[in-house]
C-alpha cells in the first residue's frame, strides 16, 4: 500500500525463532512491508504475537532468524542511534538525572558538546511542552510528562526514524488520548517517519496513514489498511462512521485469525 | 533538641558513674566512666598502636569486600542463568555462621594481619553481592534496551545506567556487609591474634581489668560508627534522588 513516497524501512522476508536448541518457538514468521518517508504506520495485534520483537529488530537491538531490514537501503545490523530514535512503553528516564540531563544523555553518548546539547535538549522540551520542568526529577512528573520528557529525548538525536513500543500503553485512557494529539501535533511539526506499536485498535486507527494487522504467534502481517481520514485528527472523528467501520475491518482480521488459531489447536488436541 | 539530647546522655553519665561511686555493681561486671577514662589516660599508646592496626584491618577488608562483592553481584546480576544458580548457592552460603571457619583460615593464612582481612572480607561479602546481584537483577529490561538503542557501549550501559540504577539496593547490601567486616575483624582479634581491638578486650578480659575490657568495647563501637559515617556519605551522593522518591510517596 503506497502513498507514494521514498521508502525508508523495508523489511523483507523478517522471521524469528527463539530456543533453536530445545522446542523452537516461532516468533515471527515472513514479514515483509515498506513504511515510507514521514508517514506515521501503527503495527497492531493481540499481545504475545511478537510485536515488540519485530520492533527490536527494526531498531537492530536483537537479530533477526531470517530477513533483513534496510534504513534507507542499508541493512540494519545494530543500533543506529542517530538515525533511530526507540521509545518504550516505560518512559525509561533515568531517576537521579533532571529531565533536561535526562534529554541530554543519548546526545551525550553520541558524543556531542556540552553547549550543544543544552540547546538541543531545551529546543526539544520546549517542543514537547515542558519548558518550565526542565530542572525537575522524573519522579516529580505525572505518568504523561514523563512520557514526553521520552519523546522529546527520542526527539534530540534529531533521528529521521522513530520506533514507539506502546509508548502510552501504561497511561489511563484521559492521558492516553491527550499523548495521541500531541505526539501527532509533534509529528507534523517535525516530518519523522513513526512506526507506532499498539494494541487498541482505535488508538492504531486514529494516529496511522497505514496501519498493519498483525495475527498471533507466529506474527504474520494480515492485513494493511489505508487509513484515508482526514488531517489534523480531531476526537470527534473517533466517532465517525468511517472511522467505526475501518475499526471493524481491523477487528475482523485480529478475531479471523483467533478462529483458525483455535480451529487448529483443537483439531492437534 | 540537641540540647535535650545532650542532658540525656549526661544524665545516663551522671547514673553510671553513681552506681559504681556507691558500689552497687562489683567492679568485675562494670567499669564508671571515670574508670574507662582512667584506662585510657594510663596506656594510651597501647590503645593507639591497637586501633592504628584495627582501622588499617577494617580499611583493606572494606576495601575489598566492597570491590569483589559489587563486582561478583554485577557479573552474576547481569547474567540471569548465572544469577539462578549462584543466587541460592551464595543466599545459603550467608546463612552458615561463617566464624566456625575461622580456625581453618587461621591455618591457611596464619594468626597475623591477613587472616583477620581474609575473614572480615568473607564475612562482608556475601551481603554486598547478594544485594547487588538482586538489584541488577530486577532492572526493567526495557533499560538495557534503552541504553542499547541509543548506542551505549556494554561498559556504559553498564555504569552509566544499571549500575546507577541498583545503587539503593547496593547500599543496602554495602551497609549490612560494613557492619560485618566490622565485626568480623574485632570478633578475629578476639579469637586469635597478636594485637588489635579484639586483642586487647581478650587479653584484659583474662586478667578481669574490667575498665579496659569496657574501653575496648567503647573503642570498637567508634570503629562501627565511623564506618557507618563514611558510608552515609557515600549514600548520599549516590541515592538521594531514591529518598527523594520515598518522600514524594
Amino acid at each position: 500500500m503506497s502513498l507514494g513516497r521514498p521508502v525508508v524501512i523495508e523489511a523483507r522476508g523478517l522471521g524469528k525463532i527463539y530456543g533453536i536448541d530445545r522446542a523452537p518457538i516461532a516468533a515471527l514468521k515472513d514479514i515483509s512491508f515498506a513504511v515510507e518517508e514521514g508517514s506515521f504506520v501503527s503495527l497492531v495485534g493481540p499481545s504475545g504475537c511478537g510485536k515488540s520483537t519485530l520492533l527490536q529488530i527494526l531498531a537492530g537491538l536483537v537479530p533477526s532468524t531470517t530477513g533483513e531490514v534496510l534504513v534507507d537501503g542499508v541493512a540494519v545490523r545494530q543500533p543506529a542511534p542517530e538515525k533511530i530514535s526507540v521509545m518504550f512503553q516505560e518512559a525509561t528516564l533515568l531517576p537521579w538525572k533532571r529531565v533536561s540531563d535526562n534529554v541530554e544523555f543519548p546526545l551525550e553518548i553520541l558524543g556531542m558538546k556540552a553547549g550543544e546539547r543544552r540547546q538541543r535538549a531545551a529546543a526539544m522540551l520546549s517542543l514537547v511542552g515542558l519548558s518550565e520542568f526542565t530542572e525537575r526529577y522524573p519522579h516529580e512528573l505525572s505518568g504523561g510528562m514523563r512520557q514526553r520528557v521520552s519523546i522529546a529525548r527520542a526527539l534530540a538525536p534529531d533521528p529521521r526514524i522513530m520506533l514507539m513500543d506502546e509508548p502510552f500503553g501504561a497511561l489511563d485512557e484521559q492521558t492516553r488520548i491527550k499523548m495521541g494529539h500531541e505526539l501527532l501535533r509533534i509529528w507534523e511539526k517535525t516530518g519523522k517517519t513513526i512506526f507506532f506499536i499498539t494494541h487498541s485498535l482505535t488508538e492504531a486507527l486514529f494516529l496511522a496513514d497505514i496501519v498493519l494487522v498483525m495475527s498471533h504467534r507466529p506474527g504474520q502481517i494480515v492485513g494493511t489498511i489505508k487509513t484515508d481520514l482526514p488531517r489534523p485528527r480531531t476526537y470527534e472523528i473517533i466517532g465517525s462512521a468511517e472511522f467505526g467501520a475501518t475499526r471493524n475491518r481491523i477487528w475482523k482480521l485480529i478475531s479471523q485469525d483467533d478462529r483458525e488459531v483455535n480451529g487448529k489447536g483443537m483439531a492437534s488436541l | 533538641m540537641t540540647i535535650r539530647r545532650g542532658l540525656m546522655i549526661l544524665i545516663v553519665l551522671g547514673l553510671w558513674e553513681a552506681v559504681r561511686r556507691f558500689d552497687l555493681v562489683s567492679p568485675l561486671l562494670l567499669a564508671s566512666p571515670t574508670e574507662i577514662c582512667g584506662a585510657l589516660v594510663k596506656s594510651w599508646f597501647e590503645y593507639v598502636v591497637a586501633l592504628r592496626l584495627t582501622v588499617t584491618e577494617i580499611l583493606i577488608a572494606l576495601a575489598f569486600a566492597w570491590t569483589i562483592g559489587i563486582g561478583a553481584g554485577m557479573i552474576a546480576g547481569l547474567r540471569p542463568l548465572l544469577s539462578e544458580t549462584t543466587g541460592p548457592l551464595l543466599s545459603s552460603l550467608f546463612a552458615v555462621p561463617l566464624i566456625g571457619w575461622y580456625p581453618l583460615f587461621m591455618v591457611w593464612f596464619g594468626i597475623g594481619i591477613t587472616s583477620k582481612i581474609v575473614y572480615a572480607i568473607v564475612s562482608g561479602f556475601f551481603p554486598i553481592a547478594i544485594n547487588t546481584m538482586n538489584g541488577i537483577g530486577a532492572l526493567d529490561h526495557q533499560y538495557l534496551l534503552f541504553g542499547k538503542a541509543i548506542g551505549c557501549s556494554r561498559r556504559q550501559i553498564v555504569f552509566r545506567i544499571l549500575l546507577p540504577m541498583a545503587m539503593p539496593s547496593i547500599v543496602s547490601g554495602l551497609r549490612i556487609g560494613t557492619g560485618l567486616v566490622v565485626i568480623g575483624v574485632i570478633v578475629a582479634e578476639m579469637l586469635a591474634s597478636l594485637g588489635g581491638i579484639g586483642y586487647l578486650i581478650s587479653y584484659y578480659r583474662s586478667i578481669y581489668a574490667t575498665d579496659h575490657v569496657y574501653l575496648g568495647i567503647l573503642l570498637a563501637l567508634g570503629c562501627a560508627f565511623a564506618a557507618n559515617c563514611g558510608l552515609s556519605l557515600v549514600e548520599r551522593r549516590f541515592t538521594s534522588w531514591r529518598v527523594m522518591q520515598i518522600e514524594e510517596r
